[in-house]
């Protein structure tokens, strides 16, 4: 089996080789380019006053059930197993799961803002910018609805101020998740005509447009499901601003070529 | 809850009026709270997933046609009297 492959082909003159299954193996340069979003995004997440997690690479089954995450997305999720352990366990698809788990049957003494950042895992159909394994910066947030709004609505408006430092040429624009086809299309048109989610969308290494981010209202979906309150005994509201690392250096790899992209990281602010 | 909530003084656009009908005695027949003409459909998590699609069929059947997924955006749904306008009946 060709392991290291045809896609690689096409992306190895950026020294960025995706293997047929998604996985990544950056140079030395983009690694540095990475790296420089990494820290650029969990500078801008602290000094928006988020609180710091981290989080294990596996979760449990349970949680994603949940989630309904199975009923959303039954192709996507992977599956860890092992001998020596007794739960049921699957890569992580998103690090806000977690936060929720942690959250879980608890009433927030406040407006909480959390933010994480980890390895996920989505196994969709390949693509050039579809990687299986990817970097996942998070910025949650949960309390009252007019916070978890106020809350996406400047992490829209930061991001796009920041593209725009980068000279990344980006669109920001209502979308929906890739639900499949059956019981879920009445949640994908339900998320498609209450605008709960936004993506900033930039052409990836191939022209194609790719999502950079994506800025969500998950209202008490979450938070009903892992009873999560507010002090006053009802449901939360939460949403999240979400990043793909890996997307980024793509979008800028495309733009600028990858040492001036990471120029532009290293010379960019934290947008407090 | 709109203003002709409880007893418009004006007639009802027919078409208004068939689907007013549907959406309160079918869709949310078992919500205590009911719908106007202009009342914010999609407030207030009234209309959830599977009722979207019962809303959708009923649309499809009254205007003979196949509702592209594109053509579902809250500018042609925000309510009654705004789907009405768009999806007019065959």
């Amino acid at each position: 089996m060709n392991i290291l492959n045809s896609r690689a082909s096409t992306l190895r003159h950026h020294d960025f080789p995706i293997s047929d299954d998604g996985l990544l193996s950056p140079g030395v340069a983009e690694t540095r380019l990475i790296r420089a979003l990494q820290s650029r995004l969990r500078e801008m997440a602290l000094a928006a006053g988020a609180e710091e997690r981290m989080f294990p690479t596996v979760i449990a089954a349970e949680i994603l059930d949940r989630s309904e995450y199975f009923q959303s997305f039954p192709q996507s999720a992977s599956a860890v197993n092992s001998p020596n352990k007794t739960g049921s366990y699957f890569l992580s698809p998103a690090v806000c799961y977690h936060c929720y788990q942690l959250l879980m049957n608890s009433a927030l003494a406040g407006d909480t803002l959390l933010t994480c950042q980890g390895r996920c895992f989505r196994a969709e159909s390949a693509n050039d910018s579809h990687l299986w394994e990817f970097t996942m910066r998070e910025i949650v947030f949960l309390g009252s609805d007019g916070f978890v709004r106020a809350q996406c609505d400047a992490w829209r408006q930061r991001t796009a101020r920041w593209a725009a430092q980068l000279g990344l040429t980006a669109k920001l624009a209502p979308a929906t998740d890739p639900f499949f086809v059956g019981e879920t299309r009445g949640k994908k048109l339900l998320q498609q005509i209450r605008e709960l989610k936004y993506e900033l969308t930039a052409p990836g290494l191939v022209g194609t447009d790719i999502p950079l981010a994506s800025f969500n209202l998950h209202e008490r979906f979450f938070t009903s499901r892992f009873e999560v309150t507010l002090t006053a005994g009802e449901p939360a509201y939460s949403g999240c601003a979400a990043f793909g690392i890996e997307r980024w250096c793509m979008a800028l790899m495309a733009q600028h070529g990858v040492n001036e992209a990471l120029r532009r990281v290293e010379e960019s602010d934290d947008l407090r | 809850m709109g203003s002709n909530a409880t007893g418009a003084s004006a007639p009802l656009n027919p078409a208004v009026e068939i689907l007013l009908k549907f959406v309160n005695e079918d869709l949310l027949a078992d919500s205590q709270e009911k719908v106007a003409p202009d009342t914010l459909l999609f407030d207030k998590g009234r209309i959830d997933s599977l009722k979207i699609l019962r809303l959708i069929a009923f649309l499809e059947v009254r205007s003979g046609q196949k509702i592209p997924d594109e053509l579902i955006v809250m500018d042609r749904f925000r309510t009654i009297e705004t789907i009405a306008k768009n999806f007019p009946d065959r």
